[in-house]
Formats: structure tokens, C-alpha cells, sequence
């Protein structure tokens, strides 16, 4: 693999994608709605209820209290609200793990099937660049926004969360060591796998739109495996991560040989034509 | 070493016919020698393989049957060095249109591997080549569509290739602009030595530039020459028009009463089109016996069949069946 041509084609997508009003408000836009609106509609209110309404014996199942005391201090000497709190935040910090799918939905469909529909590919296919560089070079160029609005998502979502939710548990509660290795390795390993399957499909399909509509049914299952990661690590922990970790690795492999095989230059000449 | 060299050249696309799977030959057999520094041109009208015949040339495409070699190298066992060295400008000549026109060329220089320091000084080069230094840092939406196009030449040019295959490189050019394109296509080949491989309906182009024609129907080709030969074909189907300083019947008479086969007659013009089977042998005698009979004959001039006369009347009488459809069985 020849890394000039690769970062070249890199170069050139994320320079389209800055001058694409459509793609720089997916990339900037829904992260920025994601970091304000979901702590905003979902943490607030129950912060502005009154403490007196949270009274009582009523406790969480046994299941709750476990899932969040293995990894939340003092999480049983906390009141009734503020364990609400915590706990949405972290239902809602799924939430903002869900744009390292969306964003390359936007991306990946937008740098490969929309290349084929503006016929730019041609001159791609017509030079030296063999179709590993090209399928590699997609991937980098979709990746780099989607990790960018991760990274924005997730920061304002900490930020309002912790404003929200300090004056009730007298702590800051993201980043911790679970956020911090979502954010980091598990929402990039999502992101590649979900770039992965977008070029798949965009290889396939002769519009953006097919590819959204497709590749929008395709990445959702996605989400089960942030869940599947989250809710390993609250039960088992970091052994448990970390062979959930080597299994995305091998997924990532994987999809990127089968991306490879599929995007054929032959194939992808003829379905702009 | 030949530029371009075809042996049995095929292409079959897979295709669905009513619901069925079925085969398009698009090229059929196609053998080319094309010499270094040659203009070729390949004409053909829609559909007859010639986009197909250089996207098979310039090693995007993989032959169904036979081969084809650019400069000695295999267009499937070496596809990627076949690629370095060609230039392709495609049909449709897509620019990336949010980027400038140097982004453009800069981006398809390094996927050429154009040595860095190089890329600058030859986009300033080609810029100039083709008249767009105004318009080097405008985002190519911006630009007509013959400057596009330009741009789109440009690019296929940026890695300095010996051999380019252009697809209707003129076609969206005002007069002005095919001219400049033509002039350098013509400098090109014969200062650099580089071989052209054109693809176009534009047989006046074909007919100024080409140092041999290709005309291809149905992806077989159906004849081949340098524009004298090809125009040879019919050379028996050329005209006689003389003209004279003052009209009358008498003229007229002359020709009908000798039986020629008269074409046009054209008092307005004063002038009168015949056919003569023996142009040389012919024309003196007329000549004569026109000075004989004082008829104020001033100018004699033979109108031999053009490129396209020549070309409508081949693809037109070409009346092979399309039997390249094979159904699976």
C-alpha cells in the first residue's frame, strides 16, 4: 500500500466534506443536538423535580442497584433522585455512542456511492491506485468525522451532565473509566465496523439515497453491540471488555477483507455507466 | 514497440434482458497497431464500443477474450504500470466540484505519485497549455462547461503520460477552445512524440487531426486508413462543379445534351455539379469543348466524398445482425 496515494484521497474527501453544507451540519450539527438536547429533555426534568416527590422506600430492583454499585461510589448512599440521575445519564450516554453509526452512514455513503453518482470515481479507478488504497482511504476519510463528532458529542454531553447532575451526588460523574474507554476504544471500533459495512453497501447500491436507506437498517443491529459492551463490562468487567475488544478486532478484520474483495474496479466502472 | 496493440479485443457485459441473463458484446475482436506518436481516431456512433475500447486500453476494464498491450505492457498481468503511463479523459469529464481547480489536479498528481517538488511547475504548465491561468484557484463548479472540460484534459495529462486516451475531448468546447485543444493535441504528438487515442462523432476533427482512422459499428471494426484512404473508399462518388461568369441555357444544354450525369444545377451560383466515372480523363475533354464552345467557363473543382460522407455511408450500409446477445442457456 502506497500511504501517498491513500492520504491524498484522505485529503481530498475531508476537503469536500468541509465545503458540504450537508455533510458538515450532519458532522457538526447532530453531534451538537446530541450533546445539548439529550441531557437538556431527558436529565433536567428530573433534576426540577422536587426531592419531597422522590420520598419514600420505594428502591430500584436488585439487578439496578447491583449493575450501577459495581462501578458508581457510594451508589447505595445515594437518594432516590440522584440514582435516577445517574442512571439516565448512562442510558442517555448510549445515546451519544449511537453517532459513531450515524455519522459514517453519512459519510461512507456520501464519499463512495456519491463519488459513482457524480462519476468522479472514474478518474480514481483510471489511476494507479489499486482498489486496497482506495477501500482503506474511504474508510480513514469516513472515519475522521464521525471520531470528531463522537468526541464533540461526547464532551458538551459531559459538560451539561456534570452540571446537571453534581449538585446531587456532590461528584463529577464523566468522564470515568467506563466513558472514557467508550469514547476512546469502543465508539472508534464501532465507527470502523460501521464505515466497513456502509462501503459494503455503497459498493453495491447506485445512489446515496439506496445507501442511506440500506445502510440505515443495516447499522442500527450496531447498537446492540454498545449495549452487549456496556452491560459485559458492568457485569464481568475489564476481562470481559477486553475479550469483547479482541472480538471487534477480528470483526474489523474481517469486514475489511470482505469490504476489499467486494469493491472491484471492473464492477464499480460499470455501475456508473 | 507499438503504443497500442489489440489482439482479438473483446469485451461481454453482463446484462438482463426481459427478466433474463444475457451477454452484451460491446467490443468484438478488436486488432489495433498503433505506432508511437500517432493521432488515432476511433469513430463510431453511440453505443458501437468505442468508450468501452479505451477504458479496456487504458487497463480500467478486464478483457473477456484477446489482449491488449500499451508500450509493451499487458493491460491485465500489468494493469497498474498500464495505468501510470496513460492518460485517460473520460466521457463524462467530472470534476470534484467544491474543490479548486488545483485541488483537483494536485489530488489526481499524487495519486499518480507525480514527484512532489514536479506537481506545482506542471499544473502551472498545463494551466497554461490550455489557457486557464485565471481560473486555476476557482472551485471547478464554478467553471463553464468548456473549461471543465479543459480542466478535465488537463488532468489527464498531469503525470506527463506518453500515450492518452481521449473520449470526445472537444465535444462541449465553443470553436475557440476545440481549437486551442486541437493545437496542442497536434504539438503534442508531434514535438513529444506522444500517441493519441481519440474517441469522437467529431469527424471534422477526425478528419484535421488523425494520422489514421479507426471506424468501429457493433464493437467490430469496420475500416481503418489514414483519412486519404478511408476518403478513397468512395472516391468514385466525387463531383465536378464548374462555374461561369455568366449563366444561360446554352450551359445547361451543353452538359444535359452530352448525357453527363448531372447533379445541381445553380443559376443563382452559375454553377453546374456533375458526376464524371473517369475524373482525369474526363475532365480535360469538358474542359476543352467548353473553351470550344466559348462558354465563360472560370473555375473547375472537384468535390471528393468527405470523412463523414464516407463514414455515414459505412455504419449505414453496416447491416450486421446484432447477434452478440446470447442467451444462457
Amino acid at each position: 500500500m502506497k500511504w501517498r496515494r491513500i492520504w491524498a484521497l484522505v485529503k481530498k474527501d475531508l476537503m469536500e466534506f468541509t465545503k458540504s453544507k450537508y455533510v458538515l451540519s450532519a458532522i457538526i450539527g447532530i453531534p451538537l443536538l446530541f450533546a445539548v438536547l439529550i441531557p437538556v429533555t431527558t436529565l433536567l426534568p428530573i433534576a426540577k423535580i422536587n426531592p419531597a416527590e422522590f420520598e419514600g422506600d420505594d428502591t430500584f430492583p436488585s439487578f439496578i442497584n447491583n449493575l450501577f454499585a459495581s462501578s458508581v461510589d457510594d451508589w447505595a448512599s445515594l437518594n432516590m433522585q440522584a440514582q435516577t440521575l445517574i442512571m439516565m445519564a448512562y442510558l442517555m450516554f448510549v445515546m451519544v455512542l449511537m453517532l459513531p453509526i450515524i455519522i459514517p452512514a453519512v459519510t461512507a455513503s456520501e464519499t463512495i456511492v456519491g463519488e459513482k453518482e457524480r462519476k468522479t470515481m472514474e478518474a480514481i479507478l483510471a489511476s494507479p491506485i489499486t482498489e486496497t488504497e482506495i477501500v482503506f482511504a474511504k474508510i480513514i476519510s469516513s472515519l475522521i468525522p464521525s471520531f470528531f463528532a463522537t468526541f464533540i458529542a461526547a464532551t458538551g454531553f459531559t459538560i451539561i451532565t456534570d452540571i446537571l447532575v453534581y449538585p446531587f451526588i456532590g461528584q463529577i460523574l464523566f468522564p470515568d473509566f467506563l466513558s472514557l474507554i467508550f469514547v476512546l476504544v469502543f465508539g472508534p471500533m464501532i465507527s470502523i465496523i460501521s464505515v466497513e459495512l456502509m462501503i459494503m453497501i455503497s459498493t453495491k447500491v447506485k445512489s446515496v439515497r439506496d445507501s442511506y436507506q440500506i445502510g440505515s437498517l443495516v447499522v442500527l443491529p450496531l447498537i446492540f453491540l454498545i449495549l452487549a459492551g456496556m452491560l459485559s463490562f458492568f457485569f464481568n468487567s475489564i476481562a470481559t471488555l477486553i475479550g469483547g475488544v479482541a472480538v471487534m478486532v477480528v470483526i474489523i478484520v474481517i469486514l475489511f477483507k470482505l469490504a476489499t474483495n467486494i469493491f472491484n474496479r471492473e464492477k464499480a466502472i460499470i455501475k456508473m455507466t | 514497440m507499438l503504443a497500442v496493440e489489440t489482439r482479438n479485443l473483446t469485451k461481454d457485459y453482463d446484462i438482463k434482458k426481459e427478466g433474463k441473463r444475457a451477454h452484451l458484446r460491446a467490443v468484438d475482436g478488436l486488432d489495433l497497431a498503433i505506432e508511437k506518436s500517432e493521432i488515432y481516431s476511433l469513430l463510431g456512433p453511440n453505443g458501437s464500443g468505442k468508450t468501452t475500447t479505451s477504458r479496456l486500453l487504458a487497463g480500467i476494464l478486464r478483457p473477456s477474450v484477446g489482449g491488449a498491450r500499451i508500450l509493451g505492457l499487458d493491460v491485465v498481468d500489468d494493469a497498474s504500470q498500464v495505468r501510470s503511463i496513460v492518460g485517460l479523459l473520460t466521457e463524462t469529464p467530472a470534476l470534484y466540484e467544491r474543490l479548486t481547480v488545483r485541488q483537483n489536479l494536485t489530488f489526481i498528481a499524487n495519486l499518480y505519485d507525480v514527484p512532489k517538488e514536479e506537481i506545482k511547475p506542471r499544473i502551472e504548465e498545463l494551466i497554461d497549455l490550455f489557457d486557464l491561468p485565471e481560473k486555476i484557484d476557482l472551485p471547478a463548479g464554478s467553471l463553464s462547461k468548456g473549461m471543465r472540460q479543459k480542466v478535465a484534459i488537463a488532468r489527464s495529462m498531469i503525470h506527463d503520460p506518453p500515450v492518452i486516451f481521449l473520449d470526445e475531448p472537444t465535444a462541449s468546447l465553443a470553436p475557440e477552445s476545440a481549437k486551442v485543444v486541437r493545437d496542442q493535441i497536434l504539438k503534442l504528438s508531434k514535438l513529444e512524440k506522444r500517441t493519441f487515442f481519440l474517441c469522437t462523432h467529431n469527424l471534422f476533427e477526425a478528419e484535421r487531426l488523425s494520422t489514421r482512422v479507426g471506424i468501429i459499428n457493433h464493437g467490430k471494426l469496420i475500416s481503418e486508413g489514414t483519412p486519404n484512404q478511408l476518403r478513397d473508399l468512395k472516391k468514385d462518388e466525387t463531383t465536378t462543379v464548374f462555374k461561369f461568369a455568366v449563366w444561360n441555357d446554352v450551359i445547361k444544354n451543353f452538359f444535359q445534351e452530352r448525357n453527363y450525369d448531372v447533379l445541381d444545377i445553380n443559376p443563382e451560383r452559375k454553377s453546374i455539379s456533375i458526376f464524371i466515372k473517369e475524373i482525369e480523363k474526363e475532365t480535360p475533354t469538358i474542359i476543352d469543348e467548353l473553351i470550344k464552345q466559348n462558354l465563360p467557363m472560370f473555375e473547375v473543382r472537384h468535390e471528393y466524398p468527405t470523412l463523414e460522407r464516407v463514414y455515414l455511408e459505412l455504419v449505414m450500409s453496416e447491416n450486421l445482425p446484432r447477434n452478440q446477445e446470447e442467451e444462457e442457456s
